[in-house]
């Protein structure tokens, strides 16, 4: 129910944060006259007072209206983000599936065989995975898998969906490690829980005692780790975009943060935002159905 | 000891060695070898060869590496700071100081950080002292969250209660019995802050939005190497490689820490 | 031949053997107890043969003529599949939280092949175990039951599959004083109606003896005598059998000599306690409601009901621990102030003792600054030297030696633990100990020397203690009066004998039954 409020709030202290920056998008390599300068000024509605912008942007938000883009200047900001975000959700939404597939087996594995070699083999992987932050990993990939042995492609959306490989490993990578401890974390914890061993005195099969029995509890921090994981994920597109050359939404951030396009900047937190509190309704509607416990908060 | 914390140890000396290269090498991290530009590895005086403008990659990885363990080190004690205040002040006082205070750090977490982070460094210009105020304005809500779980926890227990009944000030309960009780495991968190931070400030610096030129860090160098890895992959390997060993061996360590306090 | 029968049993785990030399057998439709301290080996004993803890048992065991003596851990599920049910002692945990009540019946019943049962069937199966709107129960996930109610779902899914054995392990010790008569009455019924044979685990001798037909005393590991419980307990033939049933407080026992108590020290007029709901929602929670009682000097008075009755939460309110939102709380006849504004004078009165002895004591401190933390704020007159010597005296009145001074908390058993933290309620001569449950957490041997400590204290230095707790028999071992709580209010309240020979009140009634 936080949500709206929320996402109000992060939209008016980012317009607000935004324009206490010295300098403004017209501040180009050589000064315009002041009469062009007012004239921009006046024809993107810069020249009102503070609170009437803030007014009038966010019930042109509400109209799905994001305003003109300042620097792409034959765009809007919502046609920009027709483009890029259909890119940028491809990658995200297959990096959390990959991980989550990577990361809940592995945990999974690993806790099954707790305290044996595998288990410290996995973990050591899990934890070396979290710390290869994407802006390695995917120049990294792009050498070895693109430049030198030719097998992929290292720029660009070419045919087919080759060219999504290397862009949603390096980004599922550091997820998959944080899941794959979280899951183990969560079962080894769970497994050692009374349930679980009225489930054993049950004489179950040890599968079905860890899939009926074990499993659910153990996956909610996973749940919880869905919020942060998700707003990772968004970050890490931003490099990847920018190292793969995808003409994705974090590229226009990117560009747009650097060139001081306030629509474009300002549209891309909102959306980012709205994603991020999405995903953590989301993950609340696991964590019920995980452990009834929690449904009544 | 060593055998235990070999890790922590590793990253020690390369701190330390971050730290006295200087004063070895014969080359500074912005000098340029007009002689010696993309020089391969050990040629001359090029332990690790130069880049494409002739610096020496050696003294840019020893200085790179200073600087990004300086800004983790302080943008975490920032965060430890700003965490065990506020989580403190939450937990001990409780009640609808304690919600609210806990809501806005919930807000927070809820907040495209990176994107905000971004934001201010667009806004306030790019120093690098709001490079590690920024991170660690981040980087304080998972302690915060950790230390305030743990003050209630402590609050319940009976020795605190017992300490109220001795006539023991609030002040002293505070420093003598909350928080010797909660120092091992924000001393852990902090260790797992170090890597958080250390993985921020070089995404930022990547992007070319921390730590700026002529100062250099592992971000950049990163950045350098992956522009200029068709040439010269040692450029993108070294610093990477060197990154991701700091981050691997402080995750241990913190993880280790958090599981003998938790 | 018997149901079961164990003959020789060791145990061992990680090479450490932990139970030895044990032989024991369960009769169809009889009950054998083990009883015995934490850690004598009673739950090992139980449960190693059927593959649940982490240890290896070597010895003959048999259960229905089928040899358990296998390292075959199918052959053991199997066992565990078709012959026994288990009851286990945390019910608010021992249920999965993510399946319905039905879920997990439904999955007990068909454990031993059993076709699937109709929901008529399964509701059935939870009227037998006395739950009511049993239809409605099966929907319900177990978070929604209480205590007690959870407790009787875990027995009617241990008996679902028609199990020879019924294993209980301490299976109403977490459950309130008034609830275990009745679950142990259920197991009764269900014994003798199922020819159920049953292996029933407690640290309790009162709440075993007269439901138990053998009984099994086990200490460090080893059998210390067993035999048909009337006999072992009205003649027992070993020392430490005699010294348990010595230290388990009985409500016939003869009554104990205690101090004679002098003019009135403490009386609450009409105290309130009120918490407002968590969260943001509204409304509050009388904890506390218009309690008023009194203790005289050198008075014991004992404060009982079952758990969330709000004796604990008045208790503090005293101790000026916890909050008081109505009444007042007279000292002689002069209000003292709610807990924040209480000055050192009037803190030095009243010292409280707590429940779980580990957790009084900060882990970061030495037993000697944990026991002088009273003398520095309550006697800033003292100097160092003084409030050493005082710490010694102080420990020396608990029976525990010098040295103990420069221990960690951590090193103490929770015997120890608990004098140290008696010794700190005592240091600064306060009239008044709040005792919240000061024995419950312990063993029964130690429980029974803390109370006698305590008596000591009452009578040689005429110390007037609230007693709180939810055992009848253990407070008439040291309390001249008895109040009964529930719901937050005082519901009885005479002498202790005279309640408990004439109990008023329903709950009342419940309390003293269960003892």
């Amino acid at each position: 129910m936080t949500a709206i409020p929320t996402l109000l709030v992060i939209i008016l202290a980012s317009f607000f944060l935004m324009r206490l920056a010295p300098g403004g998008p017209f501040d180009g390599e050589r000064p315009l006259d002041p009469a062009t300068q007012a004239a921009l000024q006046q024809a993107y509605g810069l020249d009102r007072p503070l609170w009437e912008q803030a007014w009038l942007y966010i019930s042109r938000l509400v109209q799905g209206d994001f305003g003109p883009s300042l620097v792409y200047r034959d765009f809007t900001v919502s046609e920009l983000i027709a483009q890029g975000l259909p890119i940028s959700l491809t990658l995200g939404g297959l990096a959390i599936v990959l991980a989550l597939m990577i990361g809940v087996t592995a945990g999974l594995f690993a806790a099954v065989r707790a305290g044996q070699a595998a288990d410290k083999t996995i973990m050591m992987l899990a934890t070396v995975a979290t710390a290869l932050p994407t802006f390695v990993t995917g120049p990294a990939l792009a050498l070895f898998f693109g430049l030198w042995l030719g097998l992929l492609p290292v720029s660009g959306t070419g045919q087919g969906a080759a060219w999504l490989i290397m862009p949603v490993v390096a980004l599922a990578l550091p997820v998959s490690g944080a899941i794959a401890k979280l899951t183990r974390a969560g079962l080894a914890s769970v497994l050692k829980q009374d349930h679980i061993r009225t489930a054993r005195a049950r004489g179950l099969p040890e599968t079905k005692i860890l899939f009926k029995h074990g499993l659910r509890p153990a996956l909610v921090p996973v749940a919880s780790y869905l919020g942060p994981a998700a707003a990772g994920l968004l970050t890490g597109a931003v490099v990847v975009e920018t190292v793969f050359g995808l003409p994705g939404l974090g590229r226009y951030f990117v560009q747009g943060a650097l060139n001081r396009d306030y629509p474009l900047v300002l549209g891309v937190v909102t959306l980012y935002a709205a994603l991020i509190i999405l995903f953590n309704l989301f993950a609340d509607l696991i964590y019920g159905w995980l452990d009834p416990r929690m449904r009544e908060g | 000891m060593l055998r235990r914390h070999f890790p922590l140890a590793l990253v020690l000396l390369i701190a330390a060695l971050a730290l006295w290269l200087p004063f070895l090498l014969p080359w500074s991290y912005d000098q340029i070898d007009w002689d010696a530009v993309r020089a391969p590895a050990f040629s001359g005086s090029h332990i690790f060869g130069t880049d494409d403008i002739g610096r020496d990659r050696l003294a840019r990885l020893a200085a790179g590496t200073r600087i990004t363990l300086m800004v983790a080190m302080a943008a975490a004690l920032v965060s430890l700071v700003v965490g065990i205040a506020w989580g403190a002040t939450a937990g001990w006082i409780g009640g609808k100081v304690d919600e609210v205070m806990m809501r806005i750090v919930d807000g927070l977490y809820a907040l495209p950080f990176m994107f905000i982070v971004i934001l201010l460094m667009v806004v306030f210009g790019r120093s690098i002292l709001l490079v590690f105020v920024g991170i660690g304005l981040v980087e304080w809500l998972t302690m915060a969250r950790v230390v305030r779980g743990q003050v209630i926890a402590l609050k319940q227990r009976p020795f605190i209660l017992a300490a109220e009944a001795a006539g023991t000030p609030s002040r002293t309960i505070v420093l003598r019995h909350i928080l010797p009780n909660i120092a091992g495991v924000a001393l852990a968190y902090l260790m797992l802050t170090v890597p958080q931070v250390v993985m921020v400030e070089s995404f930022l610096s990547f992007l070319g939005l921390g730590v700026q030129e002529p100062l250099t860090s592992l971000g950049i160098l990163v950045k350098e190497g992956a522009d200029d890895m068709d040439m010269a992959p040692l450029g993108l390997l070294l610093p990477g490689g060197l990154l991701v060993l700091i981050l691997v061996c402080l995750t241990i360590e913190g993880e280790r820490l958090r599981d003998r306090f938790s | 031949m018997s149901l079961y029968d164990i003959r020789n049993l060791e145990v061992d785990i990680a090479g450490k053997r932990l139970v030895e030399d044990v032989s024991l057998t369960v009769e169809a439709g009889q009950c054998t107890a083990i009883i015995g301290a934490s850690g004598s080996g009673k739950s090992l004993t139980c449960l190693t043969p059927f593959g649940l803890t982490p240890g290896t048992a070597s010895g003959s065991i048999k259960l229905d003529g089928v040899d358990l003596r296998t390292t075959d851990a199918r052959h053991l599920r199997d066992i565990r599949r078709r012959l026994t049910g288990f009851v286990f002692q945390q019910p608010l945990t021992a249920l999965t939280p993510h399946l319905s009540v039905g879920a997990q019946l439904q999955e007990a019943t068909m454990q031993a092949g059993a076709a699937r049962p109709s929901r008529r069937e399964l509701a059935q199966k939870l009227e037998r175990v006395g739950l009511a709107r049993a239809d409605e129960r099966l929907d319900q996930f177990p978070h929604r039951l209480s205590g007690g109610e959870r407790q009787r779902v875990m027995i009617a899914a241990a008996i679902a599959h028609g199990p020879k054995l019924l294993i209980a392990d301490e299976p109403t010790s977490a459950l309130d004083a008034s609830l275990r008569a009745e679950i142990m009455d259920l197991l009764d019924e269900l014994r003798a109606e199922q020819g159920l044979g049953m292996l029933l685990v407690s640290h309790d001798l009162a709440s075993v003896e007269h439901h138990a037909d053998q009984l099994v005393v086990m200490e460090n590991g080893r059998l210390v005598e067993m035999g048909p419980t009337r006999e072992v307990v009205t003649h027992p033939a070993e020392d430490y059998t005699r010294r348990l049933i010595a230290a388990t407080p009985r409500l016939d026992e003869a009554a104990p000599k205690l101090s004679q108590p002098g003019d009135l020290l403490l009386e609450t007029v009409d105290v309130g306690v009120e918490f407002r709901r968590p969260g943001w929602r509204r409304g509050t929670i009388h904890a506390v409601a218009e309690v008023g009682l009194t203790i005289g000097q050198g008075e014991s008075l004992a404060l009982v009901g079952g758990s969330g009755s709000g004796k604990s939460t008045l208790g503090r309110a005293i101790a000026g621990i916890g909050p008081v939102t109505r009444g007042e709380i007279l000292w002689e006849g002069v209000s003292l102030p709610e807990r924040r504004r209480r000055d050192l004078d009037m803190r030095r009165l009243i010292q409280p003792v707590f429940q779980d002895p580990v957790a009084s004591l900060d882990p970061q401190w030495r037993v000697g600054e944990i026991v002088t933390e009273p003398l520095r704020n309550l006697r800033p007159d003292l100097a160092r030297a003084e409030r050493s010597e005082m710490a010694r005296q102080a420990l020396s009145a608990v029976d525990l030696a010098e040295d103990f001074l420069i221990r960690s908390p951590a090193s103490l058993s929770g015997g120890q633990a608990q004098r140290v933290a008696i010794a700190r309620a005592i240091i600064a001569s306060p009239r008044l100990l709040v005792l919240d449950e000061a024995t419950s957490a312990l063993d029964p041997l130690v429980g029974a020397e803390i109370l006698q400590l305590l008596r000591r204290l009452q009578v040689d230095n005429g110390l007037s203690m609230l007693v709180i707790t939810h055992d009848i028999a253990a407070a008439r071992r040291l309390c001249h009066r008895i109040a009964v709580m529930e719901e937050g209010r005082i519901v009885e309240s005479g002498t202790m004998q005279a309640v408990i020979d004439d109990p008023r009140h329903p709950a009342t009634q419940k309390l003293v039954a269960a003892s």
